[in-house]
């Protein structure tokens, strides 16, 4: 089965180089790409995707908020894997908090959202803040 | 003869984006990424871009620190800067650097093409709100840029800049020694001379410094539920 990724961050630039990495990966599709948390509501709800790509720090609805939304009220259940620039272990709990299945800062988002998208996909958590990925059941 | 453009970001997520971005123009090419400003200016010696594009917020050497020492290298460089904020300072210290195209990362999608193509043709570009901010400038006061304040960046010499950025990035004398290929004893000399020159009394105070002065940024998180809570991860 494929996994079918939706997009969410403000800035067009950041989306493409997360598509470049992402389309790289066969059995993987990009199924669309929302800027804020209340699109990204609309788009899961067409969209159905399998993994929710998700900033903290956007306009209109954060991260946050658009995540404990999507556990609340979304019939499909995607996990969400949030890709943000905040290093810090407080921000991390938040989103696990909020119901994110993993957590990863945008500066290492090269190295990481491979192995974090693959580990949501399946259900796993995985989080990684600068100096210490880490991939558990 | 194509384009030759060189990016400097310290995302390579945002470099992978702005490479798909100029990429799809026929007639340019990225023949270069660097991760902070001073492997910019090395890779810009070396390849001699056409056009750098330098990220403001960059770790050991920021974008508009970068872009000075590029221009005292060779002010034939021409220099897009691209930032997250079109605050009136950060626009003054832009121009005052010689950036020659000036874009926020928001709209990187939509003006950065446009911005190159600027350059390319020997103009300038800059977003909506730095033309206006001119045009106040020279209505008001009659030069280009009012200043309500006169910036303080002026009073530090370029390596005192430099080691701003990296105190104030948390980097101990020792560390930066390392970074800028100085000994120990030497950072501590431009260290006591910054503190001196500027009036700071601790490092928290240089922190400040830096920030209020575009040398280091941070953005804000959104408010948490929790801020209080005490974290362990």
């Amino acid at each position: 089965m494929p996994v079918r990724i939706l997009l969410v961050d403000d800035h067009p630039v950041v989306r493409q180089g997360l598509r470049t990495l992402l389309e790289g990966r066969s059995g993987w599709e990009v199924v669309g790409e929302a800027s804020d948390g209340i699109e990204a509501l609309d788009k899961i709800e067409n969209l159905q995707p399998d993994v929710v790509v998700l900033d903290v720090t956007m306009p209109r609805m954060n991260g946050l908020e658009a995540c404990r939304m999507i556990q609340r009220k979304q019939k499909a259940n995607p996990e969400v894997l949030f890709v943000t620039q905040h290093d810090s272990p407080q921000m991390m709990r938040e989103a696990l908090d909020a119901g994110a299945r993993g957590y990863v800062v945008k500066s290492n988002a090269a190295r990481d959202l491979l192995e974090a998208v693959e580990a949501v996909s399946q259900h796993r958590v995985f989080t990684a803040l600068t100096r210490s990925p880490q991939a558990s059941c | 003869m194509k384009l030759r453009i060189l990016l400097a970001d310290d995302h390579e997520i945002v470099r992978r984006g702005l490479c798909a971005l100029l990429q799809k123009h026929e007639g340019w090419e990225v023949c270069g990424e660097a991760s902070d400003g001073r492997e910019a200016i090395e890779m810009a010696k070396q390849l001699k871009p056409d056009v750098v594009i330098v990220d403001i917020g960059m770790p050991h050497l920021n974008g508009l620190d970068t872009t000075r020492q590029l221009l005292q290298h060779d002010p034939h460089f021409k220099v897009i800067v691209l930032t997250i904020t079109d605050s009136d300072q950060v626009i003054r210290e832009a121009l005052d650097a010689g950036a020659r195209g000036f874009v926020l990362k928001s709209d990187a999608a939509r003006d950065l093409v446009s911005a190159v193509e600027a350059l390319q043709s020997k103009r300038m570009f800059f977003t909506p709100r730095v033309n206006d901010l001119v045009l106040a400038g020279f209505l008001e006061k009659g030069h280009a840029i009012s200043r309500n304040e006169p910036p303080n960046l002026p009073t530090l010499t370029v390596r005192e800049r430099e080691v701003t950025q990296l105190l104030a990035e948390g980097k101990s004398s020792k560390e930066v020694a390392s970074l800028l290929s100085l000994s120990t004893k030497t950072v501590e000399t431009h260290r006591s001379n910054i503190m001196r020159k500027l009036s700071l009394h601790s490092i928290r105070d240089l922190v400040v410094y830096a920030i209020k002065n575009n040398i280091i940024q941070i953005q804000m998180p959104p408010q948490l539920r929790s801020t209080t809570e005490t974290t362990v991860v």
